[in-house]
């Protein structure tokens, strides 16, 4: 095995592992939605701490 | 007050006052009401929409399938079907009885001890006002959010929150759901009601369409009872100004006793003025206040002054509520000591008023509501003089050709189809581009980068399952495009208006068909916007059946096998996909609600909104805002699920195997072969299988894992093919292709039917519960099989 073959394999299997965290989080954590404002989630998320215009 | 004492039916028989039923008047006529008869939710909804004694009201037209029925009622178009209309008793317009603007009183003061605004650290302004009167509009003008508008009623249905400064103040602004008043008998009134009593706001911000000030100030009234700051932003006021109508503000501000702002939210145009009111209130809130009531007469505020006296921590508003026996209100005494004492003190009243008046108590208070609102326009408001009486204001026009009785339904499908064939046709062309693009890129860092595992990670895994979805961006675009238009110019009301009678045949709501058509760009906002409709059942058939409309994410799968396996009439291909769901979602409907959801039939009362001019701006933020979200999907769990989907291909590695015998071989394969007998009768291979199974993350998955499946399948030669010529050259091992125009309609019917992806789940269980979500994963599912091996055992044989 070369150099690069070992590191070609420690960096995919380690994007393959942060997907698979990725996914699960996701899967067991729906109820947060979407989560961006105004993206129609219901969940009004990030417009909460949106600034807002000065007047 | 002249004319307190009501007639009721015998005696009107008595005084031959000749009264009718309103379902027997004939298109064009117009008349009267005496009353509304029945019960309950539907004929308070009648009551508060301005169906009260005295008003005038013209019949406009039969729906094309001659139910229901297009009323104009103070200047709105309400549409109510027959059975409905014959709920409603009228008389000759001309007909003389006690009027409405006899009731008008005045106002009566109460004073309020001064509070502090900041007492929790927060300036709060609530936005309360009918549906559909700009509240979401300027909301967003105000906080720079982006939450959806629409022409129609019902778009926002739980509350958002935002802030704005002002003077270098900050204030949280709270958008809460369109509602006609504010009693308990649906879930948007109650919900504002208990949001106004569980924050207590500092200010309510009352939006009111200005130019149907006769039935938004009934809502006015209601709220000028809670003693809180309130400050009443006229909106649309450029629309009463193009209409002729004059308004005297200052006088109307001075008979409501609130602060009266023109605006016009979509502009801009008055809000800072409407903030800077806002402000005022607040500030002036801080000393002790005198806020006007509606005068009821005599009897009545010695009533209300009575119970007051029981129960002093309680505001007008809820001491008016008791005296109704509205249950919510008589909940909130249930601790007090004297609890009993004011149930059966508020009992004794209500008779008195009822037998004083000679009706109901809620006629009666919805009567005198409507009668103040009505003296206080005839003093403030003079129409434009050029405008014939009964004419329709400007706006209805387009209902001429739009809700045609010949016409409506072929315009509906052709707009239908006029949709999903620019969708289909019109982005093919920045298709190609992206897809050569991603080719090309595929090849570049293909050649770069050393051979490997990262490389292959990168070209067939990333590159392959993200772009093979990135392209249908455009068609993305085109569909919401589209679906804005139809929700801005106030067409989705129309839709409504038009199927109803359909919608009513299957056991729904017209207003159910609001819910399947956003249902077409995603269900989660489409299993939310259920919340507008009165009946928990049809709510429930609705949620349950809005998955079957196809949303957009299943687009890129329809679109690569149509563009793949059908050479001619694609559009209609596109479309016929689309109407079987229609058509899965109807029986399911019939099915549901004729056994285990089985309900009384639901009333249709829905306000018809003028058509406005959609604009461009909005039309992109809202295709951008879409693209926006499909993009961040595609950088997030597209991503991630094409990355372990291409893991689980590549996994495990057997030396001196074709790409072929690899990926059969892998993890995947081993999954695929293992379902492979329950979807080989639908003429699906494994890859199919797999394809469906990943699709339960995100639907636009079922292409990124059938883009990666795929690519192990691709020859030196074919390595820069797009996946749709990957699909067309697929072989099974005897030689015989894949697919064929069959296999891939059979394999178009079950993603458009099985079940929805995991954020629609969820939206289901939020709001039908874990055992409805259950139920509609379990049942959408065996629809999806038996319709696609239905479908693709008769068509082999054919």
């Amino acid at each position: 095995m070369t150099t690069s073959t070992i590191i070609q394999t420690i960096v995919a299997l380690g994007i393959v592992a942060v997907a698979l965290v990725y996914v699960l989080r996701r899967v067991f954590k729906t109820s947060r939605g979407q989560g961006d404002c105004g993206c129609g989630c219901g969940k009004n998320c990030k417009c909460k701490n949106k600034p807002g215009k000065e007047y | 007050m002249k004319c307190k004492k009501y007639m009721n039916t015998e005696q009107n028989k008595d005084n031959k006052t000749k009264t009718r039923l309103l379902d027997n008047e004939p298109v064009g006529s117009s008349v009267q009401v005496v009353r509304v008869m029945g019960e309950g939710a539907f004929r308070q909804r009648l009551l508060e929409m301005g169906f009260v004694r005295g008003a005038k009201v013209t019949v406009l037209k039969n729906a094309p399938l001659q139910d229901p029925v297009e009323y104009m009622i103070m200047g709105s178009h309400i549409s109510l079907r027959h059975s409905e209309a014959a709920k409603v008793e009228v008389t000759d317009k001309d007909a003389e009885f006690c009027d409405l603007e006899d009731a008008f009183n005045g106002t009566v003061e109460t004073t309020v001890a001064g509070v502090d605004p900041m007492s929790d650290n927060v300036l709060r302004v609530a936005l309360i006002g009918n549906p559909n009167c700009g509240k979401t509009s300027l909301f967003n003008n105000v906080t720079g959010a982006k939450e959806k508008v629409g022409n129609y009623g019902g778009v926002t249905v739980d509350s958002k929150e935002g802030w704005f400064s002002v003077g270098g103040r900050k204030v949280q602004l709270v958008d809460l759901p369109g509602t006609y008043s504010l009693t308990e008998y649906s879930p948007e009134e109650m919900y504002v009601r208990t949001y106004i009593r569980d924050h207590h706001p500092d200010a309510i911000l009352n939006i009111v369409d200005a130019g149907n000030l006769e039935r938004n100030l009934y809502l006015t009234t209601q709220i000028m009872d809670m003693n809180i700051p309130l400050v009443v932003a006229l909106n649309m006021w450029d629309e009463l100004e193009k209409s002729g109508d004059k308004l005297d503000i200052e006088m109307l501000s001075r008979l409501l006793g609130a602060r009266m702002v023109p605006m016009t939210a979509y502009n801009g145009h008055g809000v800072k003025e409407v903030l800077e009111a806002t402000m005022a209130a607040i500030d002036e809130s801080e000393n002790e206040t005198r806020h006007h009531n509606v005068n009821y007469g005599t009897l009545i505020e010695e009533n209300i002054k009575q119970v007051s006296e029981m129960c002093p921590q309680l505001d007008r508003y809820t001491v008016l509520k008791i005296i109704e026996n509205d249950q919510h209100a008589l909940h909130l005494i249930d601790g007090q000591s004297n609890a009993d004492q004011v149930k059966s003190t508020a009992a004794e009243l209500r008779q008195a008023i009822e037998r004083d008046y000679n009706d109901d108590i809620v006629s009666i208070i919805t009567d005198l509501k409507y009668g103040f609102v009505r003296g206080a326009l005839a003093e403030v408001l003079t129409p434009n003089p050029d405008r014939a009486t009964g004419e329709t204001k400007p706006g209805y026009s387009l209902d001429r050709l739009l809700t045609n009785r010949w016409l409506a339904l072929p315009i509906l499908l052709v707009l239908m189809w006029l949709m999903f064939e620019a969708t289909f046709t019109l982005g093919a062309y920045p298709q190609e581009w992206i897809e050569n693009g991603i080719g090309w890129i595929g090849e570049w860092i293909g050649k770069a980068m050393p051979e490997g595992i990262l490389r292959d990670l990168i070209v067939d895994g990333i590159i392959g399952g993200v772009g093979g979805v990135l392209v249908f961006l455009p068609q993305i675009l085109i569909l919401f495009f589209f679906i804005s238009l139809l929700e801005d110019s106030g067409y989705m009301a129309r839709a409504a208006f038009i199927v109803d009678r359909i919608m009513h045949r299957v056991g729904l709501h017209g207003k159910s068909f609001i819910p399947y058509l956003i249902g077409f760009g995603c269900g989660v906002p489409a299993i939310m916007a259920t919340r507008t409709l009165e009946n928990h059942r049809d709510r429930i058939v609705t949620i349950l059946t809005v998955p079957f409309m196809s949303c957009s994410a299943r687009l890129p799968a329809y679109l690569l096998l149509v563009a793949a396996f059908f050479t001619a009439k694609q559009g209609l291909i596109l479309m016929s996909i689309y109407l079987i769901g229609i058509l899965v979602a109807a029986l399911t409907a019939i099915v549901l609600s004729k056994t285990i959801l089985k309900h009384d039939k639901t009333q249709f009362v829905m306000e018809l909104p003028p058509y406005r001019k959609p604009t461009a701006r909005n039309a992109i933020i809202h295709m951008w805002s879409k693209g926006k979200q499909y993009l961040q999907k595609m950088a997030t769990i597209i991503l991630a699920a094409s990355i372990i989907v291409w893991a689980l291909g590549y996994f495990p590695r057997h030396e001196g195997q074709t790409p072929q015998e690899q990926i059969e071989n892998s993890y995947m394969g081993m999954m695929g072969k293992a379902i492979e007998p329950v979807v080989a009768p639908l003429g699906f291979n494994w890859q199919m299988g797999v394809s469906v199974l990943t699709g339960a993350a995100a639907k636009e998955i079922v292409v990124s894992t059938m883009g990666v499946l795929y690519t192990g399948e691709a020859d030196a030669t074919e390595e820069s093919a797009s996946l749709k010529e990957k699909l067309q050259t697929s072989t099974k091992p005897n030689g015989e292709p894949v697919f064929n125009p069959i296999v891939a309609y059979s394999f178009m019917l079950f993603i458009l039917l099985y079940f929805p992806c995991i954020a629609a789940l969820a939206a289901i269980k939020r709001e039908a519960g874990t055992k409805w979500m259950v139920f509609e994963i379990f049942y959408t599912t065996v629809v999806a099989w038996l319709v696609s091996f239905i479908f693709y055992q008769i068509a082999i044989l054919l």
